[in-house]
């Protein structure tokens, strides 16, 4: 668990793109909020794996989500019922009830095409939020923390000697 | 390209798949195990155990050996338990959201089995489910324990209407009497009215010479005139007693006359000795069992109907907090979420094992318009006995459930069945033989049932503590065949029962048959005895009548001898025979002096 919030908070201070965190974040985020075994999870494992995204701030979120996802869960099977019940999209669903796929992916089922409709929506300004937090950091809070003492006192702490073997640096730059 | 595509990630992608599909492999008995045993234990709020789970992939197969689940309300037994199971899933189905076994066989079913080790129990369960003895009716056996009392303890009752107004009868006969004997004592007898008489015949015989005489003879017979008047009054006010006692005591005799029967009807009342023509001894014997089965009954429909009716989906469903559902459209060839297609269990128990099929098993049987169609068939029902039930039923969109049935039985051989345990008597059913059939329907929870029921070659044994009870069981055990007709009606829940039988009729014509003797000696003593009583207060009553008839017939004398006497009139004859006298004197007188005038 150390080595990954070391990993994230690297990845935070280094010149990693912070696209690649945002995205890990508003990904992990999708993956969070659905049902741990579902077919669209499992394509957003692969373009987590396949695309250069970053994997440890990607695990960070899909498990600080999956926690606020229980929270949310009244809202995300309201928003699948209103979907799948709505009589304008009947005969969209109708017609996708015929693919095996479909019901492979467990879209006909209000929680998963909830989580994944929230997910979806909300992972694009959480994209665009982090890209901003993740700069603003870079700039100012990080210069602004490094004068505490306590961070003075992290950096004498085992999570920092975690930190710099995973960086493999001997002081934040 | 390679700014944005991690070639390495590809690889680990696989690989992460493939140690999950390795991990479902290896692990997946394990899993489906546990979860068996979780899901179980959830459910029930009792230890759950499996003994091994293997699962075939081609095709999908899974197998359970050794299920037990223990009985939250008897630790040491289980609710439930098989030996082995096996279900035929189809995988595409079940990753689309339904579970759709085309067959399931379960073999080694048992019901109430002790466990080697009692298991755990994790809620108690605070829902009693009415086990079929609640609400036993054991309205009929108090008319039934009453022991009779002895002839001569009952007639020696002063309770006794005939005993009571016999002694009234007695008392008021004492009391007449003596009121009658002193007015006697005061009637003038005899003697007296020899003496009137004496004394009337001597004034006719006083001689009259003049009017002084006579004068002297009316006083004297007007003295005597006033002491016949005195002894009138006396008379009168004796006539008067004798109608008021004979009054008196007619009214008594007559209510002592129907005393008897009041008697009767008091002593079969409290006895009960009318209720032997109107008991209901089918239900007296057979109704306690009738509830016992449609409490099973009961309770199998109670623990079935919250997993049929709780897993209803439609799309006009309210949303689902927590977990969501699954919502399905229109499809060519349309699956409930749940069905199992064919189903095949071997139920063991103790009273034989018994094979069931299951066709469509489903809780939406509006999706392809099918009934469940289940079967129950054995050939060894109590060790000869066979039995077919057949029942179908459908729940609709609405939830209601409707189900109808019909059973067969023959041949069971029946072996000390315990019919009645109770302080009036006990009765068992050494050995018989059941057949039967019935018909069942199941509407939205109303239950409408005819079932026949047929015991032959019968032997009974008991025992009874009063002498009707021990009636009713000689009786019981004089019959041989028996046929009975059990209906239930109403909430299944708790349905109304009727059991009536030929045997009623039967019992009825058999048991009177068999108490009439020993019940029309009794009540014959009773009423003999209530006759002897009636004929003895009786005879004093005659005893009394005829003392009144004496006196009444001397009063009458007495009255009339005395009118005769204040009738007698010695003073007119006297005064005529005077007066006669004394004109023939003169006119004797007259012709003397005419004849010395003329002669």
């Amino acid at each position: 668990m150390l080595s990954l919030f070391a990993k994230l908070f690297h990845a935070l201070n280094s010149e990693s793109s912070t696209r690649q965190i945002s995205l890990a974040i508003a990904l992990g985020f999708i993956v969070g909020l659905s049902p741990l075994l579902t077919l669209h999870n499992i394509a957003f494992l692969f373009i987590v794996l396949f695309l250069r995204v970053n994997i440890g701030g990607f695990i960070l979120a899909w498990g600080f989500f999956k926690g606020v996802s229980y929270l949310l869960s009244s809202l995300i099977i309201m928003v699948g019922e209103s979907i799948l019940t709505a009589e304008p999209l009947q005969p969209l669903f109708d017609h996708l009830y015929q693919f095996s796929l479909f019901k492979l992916a467990h879209l006909h089922h209000t929680y998963t095409l909830g989580a994944l409709v929230v997910g979806c929506l909300f992972a694009i300004p959480l994209y665009f939020l982090c890209n901003f937090f993740i700069e603003k950091y870079r700039i100012y809070i990080k210069a602004f923390f490094d004068k505490f003492r306590i961070v003075k006192a992290l950096k004498a702490s085992k999570f920092y000697s975690v930190y710099s073997q995973v960086s493999g640096q001997g002081a934040l730059s | 390209m390679s700014r944005f595509i991690r070639w390495q990630g590809l690889a680990s992608f696989f690989i992460v798949i493939a140690l999950i599909v390795t991990f479902v492999y290896f692990f997946a008995d394990s899993l489906v195990k546990k979860g068996i045993e979780k899901s179980g234990e959830w459910y029930l709020g009792a230890e759950v155990n499996v003994t091994d789970v293997e699962i075939k992939y081609a095709p999908l197969t899974l197998s359970i050996e050794g299920f037990q689940a223990t009985d939250p309300e008897k630790s040491t037994h289980n609710l439930v338990s098989f030996s082995q199971a096996s279900a035929g899933v189809d995988v595409w189905q079940y990753l689309f959201g339904k579970i759709y076994i085309s067959e399931l066989n379960i073999s080694g079913l048992r019901i109430d089995q002790p466990r080697l080790t009692a298991g755990e129990v994790y809620i108690s369960s605070s829902e009693g489910v009415e086990d079929g003895s609640e609400g036993a009716d054991e309205s009929g056996l108090p008319a039934l324990d009453m022991s009779l009392p002895t002839v001569d303890d009952l007639l020696n009752n002063s309770d006794l209407l005939t005993i009571k107004h016999g002694k009234a009868l007695e008392q008021s006969y004492q009391t007449e009497k003596k009121k009658l004997n002193d007015i006697y004592e005061k009637l003038p007898n005899k003697d007296s009215l020899a003496i009137y008489n004496e004394k009337i015949k001597a004034l006719g015989n006083t001689k009259i010479k003049t009017l002084a005489d006579i004068e002297k003879l009316n006083k004297a017979f007007k003295a005597l005139k006033k002491q016949f008047k005195a002894d009138q009054a006396i008379v009168k006010q004796a006539e008067k007693q004798v109608i008021s006692s004979k009054n008196l005591l007619a009214k008594q005799t007559k209510t002592l006359k129907d005393a008897p029967n009041a008697d009767w009807k008091n002593i079969e009342s409290k006895y009960q000795l009318e209720k032997v023509d109107g008991a209901d001894f089918a239900h007296l014997l057979f109704g306690e069992q009738a509830r016992e089965y449609f409490g099973y009954a009961n309770t199998v429909y109670q623990t079935i109907a919250p997993l049929v009716k709780s897993s209803k989906v439609d799309k006009e469903a309210k949303p689902s907090i927590g977990e969501g559902r699954f919502i399905h459209f229109y499809d060519e060839t349309p699956l409930p979420d749940v069905l199992i297609e064919q189903a095949n269990f071997s139920l063991i128990l103790p009273q034989g094992e018994f094979a069931i099929s299951g066709k469509e098993l489903t809780h939406q049987h509006w999706v392809r318009g099918n009934n469940s169609v289940v079967e129950v068939t054995s050939d060894n029902v109590q060790g000869t006995g066979e039995l077919s039930l057949a029942l179908e039923f459908s729940l609709d969109q609405s939830h209601v459930l409707k189900s109808d049935g019909k059973w067969q039985l023959a041949k069971v051989g029946l072996k000390d069945v315990s019919l009645q345990e109770s302080s009036a008597f006990n009765l068992k059913l050494n050995s018989g033989l059941l057949s039967g059939n019935g018909t069942f329907s199941l509407l939205d929870e109303q239950l409408d049932s005819e079932n026949k029921l047929k015991l032959d070659n019968t032997q009974y044994t008991g025992t009874g503590t009063s002498h009707l009870s021990t009636l009713f069981i000689d009786t019981v055990q004089s019959l041989k065949t028996l046929a009975l007709t059990i209906t239930a009606k109403g909430k299944i829940t708790g349905p109304s029962f009727s059991v009536s039988s030929p045997l009623d009729k039967q019992l009825k014509k058999s048991m009177m048959k068999q108490v009439s003797n020993k019940l029309t000696d009794f009540k014959t003593d009773v009423k003999a005895g209530l006759n002897t009583k009636l004929t003895q207060a009786l005879g004093l009553s005659s005893e009394g009548e005829q003392s009144f008839f004496d006196v009444e017939s001397l009063i009458n004398d007495t009255d009339k001898a005395l009118d005769n006497l204040m009738n007698s009139d010695v003073v007119k004859a006297k005064k005529k025979v005077f007066e006669d006298k004394q004109k023939k004197k003169l006119e004797d007188k007259l012709k003397k002096k005419l004849g010395d005038l003329f002669g």
